[in-house]
């Protein structure tokens, strides 16, 4: 439809201007042949004329030479002095037969006719003729035409001389068929002569056909002369002569020339330029579908690569060896497939894969984790988590952490079997695709490769360990689509954190507890507004006095759906998700408000509450503390934060200088968990602490002969010989409890006194205790 | 030449009139209708009867292809002879009805004068020469004279008395004589002028032929052009 509408269009275009050429051409040609033909016409008509006009001078002159002659002649004069008509019109015949005259006549000076040899001439016609002649006389006139009976005669008169003028003679010539026929043979033109006459017929001598010259009459008749006359389907130019006239008479000659002839001449001139037109308005035709198809063509190919290219199919050959526009568009249009097939691959790569290392991306594991699924390979994933990549991060700046995620990549990359890949996940994560594998198998390879990133990276100058963990989860046993198996193994890698050898199998289950630790996550946001929390005291007792004047103030949660929840489960994802700061405020305000109550029920109480290492390293918290103790007219010496050695240690500068302001405002300080962590003598010293916490895990089976019993009866003296008072965790047992009396040990928590109590409980629990105690002391 | 021809002749007139010197003259003055002196004009007198002069005998000349005199007057009864001086013939004739007559190719003077018996005019022609005219002017008159070219004329020896005057020119109308009317003549010379009607002669141009049909082509071919 396209290529015939383009076709037609630049045909009809092309048909249209030559049609318009043409025609111009042919009007053109036609008026000029015209206009030639006509003034050829009438030059031939003047021509003619003046032919005809010599022609009948001609006539004349022979014949006046005739008559003069005759005049002349003596013997002709002597005829006439003899007055003997039959001898004078015997010689006026015999010089008339000389030169072929029809006529000769003699005239008497007045003009009467005396002799005439022509029979016909007599009575009315001798008398106008008469008068003719004495005219013509008078005009100085010899030569002249006139009618006469049925003819047209030429007329040359003279006088006779003797020497005098004595007579006329007179010599006429028929104007006949004869003549107008020798006039056509020598011009080409047609003559029609018209006498009219007073009286008599006209005559007519023509040498046009019988039909034309009786249509002519009949115009002639009708109208005036027209010059261009229409007679029997030929059109003539005309010119009229008026020869003669006089009383009662004309003779009129009628030159025709035919036009339809003369144009005959240029019919040839006619068929030619039809000729010439049809061939080029066939060529034309031909050279425009031609033209046509010749760009149409390549343009419907271009279009049907472009629509392949649109479709995604880049490899079309586009066979076009043009040097013209249409081949520069091919070129391009090639080179254009060519730049759309490198880019997209470029985007397609850059979805699949990561920028930073040109390792798969995570799509792109998942869909050859789905690939391996679908063909039911069996299949290991091992997910790779760095530990102490934020610290990395830290000391080598963010470019020298990329430099080193790099480094692993490749490192890992060397280390793979064929048939296996690798992917990075997430910013510090990598996952392992690891083909024809159990977990066996899956084992050993992240044992080696555990091995492997044992030996330093090279970051610039500087030597770093990665801290890796290996989740492994194997298909088909622990699970079967690539988002479980993948998920699965993450959970791995983050319980592998906890394991020595930084590596676990996926342990079934896992993923219910891992659903649990999602909801109480989302949860513990909004924990301290909807007043799920509560706080829990465990009273602890002055060992040497044996009186109860301390409590720890225990962070319990009352989860809707799941009852409450240990601090053991809760804290450490707090700690993780960034929302133990919110529990901390919550903490300090809710022990403060708490303190506040018993102060105005008389009872004062020194409450300890744990500190989290990232509140430690909040250059805010003395400032929040010291407005909240303003606010609920808590005396500060009624405070004691317990901080763990490795909060400190996570930013010594940062975290000391917030436990000198804390300790400025008057809280006490304490060192928890004892003993747990890699205990620095040189840093305790350094702290602001005025007591220390003895882990549980020293206390709860402490026996005289044990290993802990040396630990915590040393850590007793070191602590007392720092200045430090010693608190014992986890006190179950009476045998304890008299150890640490021995030994000197300042306060004892546990179970042996009492667990830990609500606050009403508490309240209660201390009156008791008290009144028993005085009880005793009394008693 | 002509001129003391005519001088010759006057002169011989005299001698004739010398007798009568005691009697009358004439001398009048001719001219044509526009007052213009008229040469070959013939004037005569008829008057009293008796006394008429001997009719002399007339000459006619032909001289340089002319007649010479263009125009001679006679008295009735003249014989005038037709001598020729050219040194080539002529071939004098007339078809005139006052005489006819034919004098064929000759050189020198033919053997006989020719008698003009009849009164009228004998219109000459040489049939070899078309362009020789002459004219004789046969009167009864016995007083005549033909005019020179100043139009002057002179008639001597008149006898004193009353006149009728007759005049007569080539171009008058039908060649007719003019009458002059009376005049009475008493001794002594008496001077007369004499208008005849005759207009001054045009000269024709000799052109070819004239048609009548030539202007018509032209007008034909102006009015296609």
């Amino acid at each position: 439809m396209l290529r015939n509408s383009f076709q037609t269009r630049i045909a009809s275009v092309l048909v249209l201007l030559l049609l318009v050429v043409i025609a111009a051409l042919y009007v053109a040609v036609q008026t000029a042949t015209s206009a030639a033909v006509r003034a050829q016409a009438r030059e031939q008509l003047e021509v003619g004329s003046l032919v005809f006009q010599q022609l009948l001078e001609v006539r004349g002159r022979q014949l006046h030479d005739a008559v003069q002659v005759l005049a002349a002649d003596f013997g002709f004069k002597e005829a006439l002095a003899s007055d003997d008509r039959d001898t004078i019109r015997s010689a006026l015949a015999n010089h008339g037969a000389r030169i072929n005259a029809a006529a000769v006549m003699m005239l008497d000076l007045d003009g009467s006719l005396e002799v005439s040899t022509e029979p016909q001439i007599s009575g009315a016609i001798a008398q106008r003729l008469s008068e003719q002649v004495m005219q013509r006389q008078r005009e100085g006139v010899t030569i002249f035409l006139m009618p006469i009976a049925e003819r047209i005669y030429l007329l040359v008169q003279t006088s006779v001389n003797a020497p005098l003028p004595i007579a006329r003679v007179m010599m006429g010539f028929v104007v006949d068929q004869a003549f107008a026929a020798e006039l056509r043979e020598l011009t080409h033109l047609d003559l029609t002569l018209v006498a009219s006459q007073q009286g008599q017929a006209d005559i007519w001598i023509s040498t046009l056909s019988e039909p034309q010259r009786l249509q002519l009459q009949a115009s002639l008749s009708s109208a005036t002369f027209d010059q261009v006359q229409r007679l029997a389907e030929q059109q003539y130019l005309g010119l009229q002569l008026s020869l003669a006239e006089g009383e009662g008479f004309a003779v009129q000659a009628l030159l025709h020339k035919s036009l339809t002839q003369a144009e005959q001449a240029f019919a040839g001139l006619d068929r030619d330029i039809l000729l010439i037109a049809l061939a080029a308005l066939l060529a034309s035709l031909g050279g425009a579908l031609l033209l046509a198809r010749n760009v149409s063509q390549p343009v419907q190919q271009l279009a049907a690569v472009a629509e392949r290219v649109g479709q995604g199919d880049y490899q079309v050959a586009i066979a076009m060896q043009r040097s013209d526009e249409l081949g520069s568009l091919a070129k391009a249009l090639q080179s254009m497939q060519t730049g759309i097939a490198e880019r997209e691959r470029q985007l397609a790569h850059n979805a699949l894969h990561d920028a930073l290392t040109g390792l798969p991306n995570r799509t792109l594991a998942l869909e050859r984790l789905g690939s391996a699924i679908t063909a039911g390979r069996r299949t290991a994933l091992l997910h790779l988590g760095i530990g102490n990549f934020r610290a990395v991060n830290d000391s080598l700046g963010q470019e020298g952490g990329d430099l080193a995620l790099q480094q692993l990549g490749r490192r890992l990359q060397a280390a793979l079997r064929p048939g296996d890949s690798l992917a990075r996940l997430i910013a510090d994560e990598f996952l392992l695709q690891l083909d024809n594998c159990d977990s066996d198998s899956a084992v050993a390879i992240a044992d080696k490769l555990q091995q492997l990133l044992l030996k330093p990276l090279h970051i610039g100058t500087q030597d770093v360990i990665l801290d890796c963990r290996f989740g492994i989860a194997a298909f088909p046993g622990d699970g079967d689509n690539p988002e479980d198996l993948l998920r699965r193994a993450g959970i791995a890698m983050q319980d592998a954190a906890q394991q020595p050898g930084r590596m676990q199998l996926y342990q079934r289950g896992r993923d219910d507890a891992r659903q649990r630790q999602m909801l109480l996550i989302r949860d513990l946001r909004r924990a301290p507004e909807s007043g799920e929390l509560l706080l829990h005291y465990q009273p602890k007792l002055d060992i040497a006095s044996g009186r109860v004047r301390q409590a720890e103030a225990l962070l319990r949660w009352q989860h809707p759906q799941l009852g409450m929840v240990s601090p053991g489960e809760f804290i450490p994802l707090a700690e993780h998700t960034g929302s133990i700061q919110a529990l901390t405020a919550w903490v300090i305000e809710e022990v403060m408000r708490q303190l506040a109550e018993w102060a105005e029920r008389d009872l004062r109480v020194q409450v300890s509450l744990n500190i989290s290492t990232a509140d430690l390293i909040d250059p805010q918290l003395p400032q929040r503390v010291a407005q909240l103790l303003g606010q609920y007219q808590v005396p500060a010496e009624q405070l004691i934060f317990e901080v763990t050695e490795s909060g400190v240690m996570l930013n010594p500068k940062l975290a000391l200088q917030v436990l000198q302001d804390l300790r400025a405002s008057g809280i006490g300080l304490s060192v928890d968990d004892f003993g747990t962590g890699y205990s620095s003598l040189t840093q305790l010293k350094r702290m602001p602490v005025q007591e220390l916490k003895i882990d549980q895990s020293f206390i709860r089976e402490l026996d005289e002969a044990s290993e802990d019993a040396v630990i915590v009866r040393s850590t007793i003296d070191m602590s007392h010989s720092l200045g430090l008072k010693v608190v014992a965790e986890g006190v179950e047992y009476e045998r304890s409890l008299s150890l640490l009396q021995h030994w000197q040990c300042d306060t004892a928590q546990g179970y042996l006194i009492s667990r830990p109590l609500a606050a009403q409980a508490f309240e209660s629990w201390l009156g008791q205790y008290h009144e028993a105690a005085n009880r005793e002391v009394h008693s | 030449m002509s001129m003391s021809v005519f001088r010759a002749l006057w002169l011989g007139l005299l001698v004739l009139a010398a007798p009568s010197l005691w009697a009358a003259s004439l001398q009048a003055e001719l001219v044509d209708s526009a007052g213009q002196p008229l040469g070959s004009a013939v004037i005569s007198l008829q008057g009293p009867l008796g006394e008429a002069p001997q009719a002399a005998p007339g000459l006619m000349d032909q001289r340089a292809q002319q007649f010479v005199p263009h125009v001679l007057a006679v008295r009735t009864g003249t014989a005038v002879s037709f001598p020729n001086s050219d040194d080539i013939r002529h071939h004098v004739y007339s078809f005139s009805p006052a005489k006819r007559f034919e004098l064929r190719l000759y050189k020198g003077t033919p053997s006989a004068p020719v008698l003009f018996d009849t009164p009228g005019v004998v219109v000459l022609g040489c049939n070899i020469h078309d362009w020789m005219l002459g004219y004789v002017y046969v009167t009864d008159d016995p007083w005549f004279a033909v005019s020179d070219e100043q139009g002057r004329v002179q008639l001597d020896a008149l006898p004193p008395g009353r006149y009728r005057v007759s005049l007569w020119h080539p171009k008058l109308a039908d060649m007719l004589s003019q009458p002059g009317g009376e005049l009475q003549l008493g001794e002594g010379l008496s001077t007369q002028r004499y208008s005849l009607a005759v207009q001054a002669a045009v000269a024709a141009p000799g052109s070819a032929p004239k048609s009548s049909f030539g202007d018509a082509f032209k007008q034909a071919r102006d009015a296609a052009q």
